[in-house]
């Protein structure tokens, strides 16, 4: 499992704060944005790019200021299941439900701590599968 | 107004409370469904207030689910929505006043009702400001998805469902 992380130049604080806190986690990262893009399309086509290589392994971080950008275009991708986080619950549970594959941050709505929580549990929760294997095939038919 | 509102069967309730507080407001509520709290897919409902948005049916749709995740991506993936999932009202306001976000989603069990409230009325109050920067991202957002076939398609996921009554699917 791989992160692919990448942010527009709003994000990159965080971004490389996050980069930095998952790799003292043992999480392999790859930082698709190391200047910071110009803007969340940017950043956002370049993670999603980085998923879709190894969609059953590879994972996304997108920041910007606020995630709403970069939750748009993540989730217009097929195979890409996105989720625009505020908090740490949610982290957990999108992975366990939806089995989402990339999440957005906004650098100007969440702190570095509760970020940091975010990213760590999306990282490191698990698929449950079993009756929620049939709304992820249903999503992944849309697009 | 006319608002397109759906929900999975975790959430059920709160879509309600939220279709009478906006209705209480002299907004016209569609209410896509779920209605009950049977088990169900949330792609099925947020694909429905999809289509009543793009298609005009509506002005703009709310959805809900556990935590927003699954309903919104459901909504993301029809061609011509700007769905934005959100807790606070920054977010809500940033979407529509510079993404001309059309679809809010929402998570019933990770806010509470007094946020749901504040976040729908930030919105609602909210205009969007075009700009050439602005109106240049949005151009890229609409051009992600080529494919329409999906809006109006009420046989789209009846695949899943018959493997589902099959019981192929199961914990």
């Amino acid at each position: 499992m791989k992160i692919i992380i990448g942010s527009d130049k709003k994000g990159w604080a965080l971004k490389n704060l996050i980069k930095e806190y998952l790799k003292t986690n043992n999480i392999i990262v790859e930082d698709v944005s190391i200047e910071g893009d110009n803007n969340f399309v940017e950043a956002s086509k370049k993670v999603v790019a980085g998923v879709l290589e190894n969609v059953d392994e590879n994972k996304g971080i997108i920041i910007d200021e606020y995630g709403v950008g970069p939750f748009m275009v993540a989730a217009k991708h097929k195979y890409i299941i996105c989720a625009e986080l505020n908090d740490e619950h949610s982290a957990k549970m999108t992975r366990d439900h939806n089995n989402a594959n990339v999440i957005t941050i906004g650098s100007g709505i969440v702190g570095d701590a509760v970020a940091k929580q975010i990213c760590y549990r999306f990282a490191t929760a698990a698929y449950a599968a079993g009756r929620h294997q049939i709304r992820v095939d249903m999503l992944n038919k849309m697009c | 107004m006319k608002i397109a509102i759906g929900c999975d069967h975790i959430v059920t309730d709160i879509k309600n409370k939220i279709k009478n507080y906006l209705e209480d407001k002299g907004f016209e509520v569609m209410d896509c469904g779920t209605y009950d709290f049977e088990r169900t897919h949330y792609p099925i409902y947020g694909k429905k207030v999809a289509e009543n948005v793009v298609t005009k049916q509506a002005d703009m749709g709310i959805v809900i689910c556990g935590t927003g995740v699954g309903i919104t991506n459901a909504a993301q993936k029809v061609k011509g929505t700007r769905v934005a999932l959100v807790g606070d009202v920054a977010s809500a306001i940033y979407a529509k006043k510079e993404l001309n976000c059309n679809i809010l989603g929402l998570g019933g069990r990770v806010i509470g009702m007094g946020m749901l409230e504040d976040i729908i009325d930030a919105y609602l109050h909210t205009s969007h400001k075009p700009t050439k920067e602005n109106e240049q991202l949005i151009k890229q957002i609409d051009a992600l998805i080529d494919n329409d076939e999906v809006i109006h398609d009420e046989h789209f996921f009846d695949e899943y469902l018959e493997k589902w009554e099959r019981g192929e699917y199961h914990d």
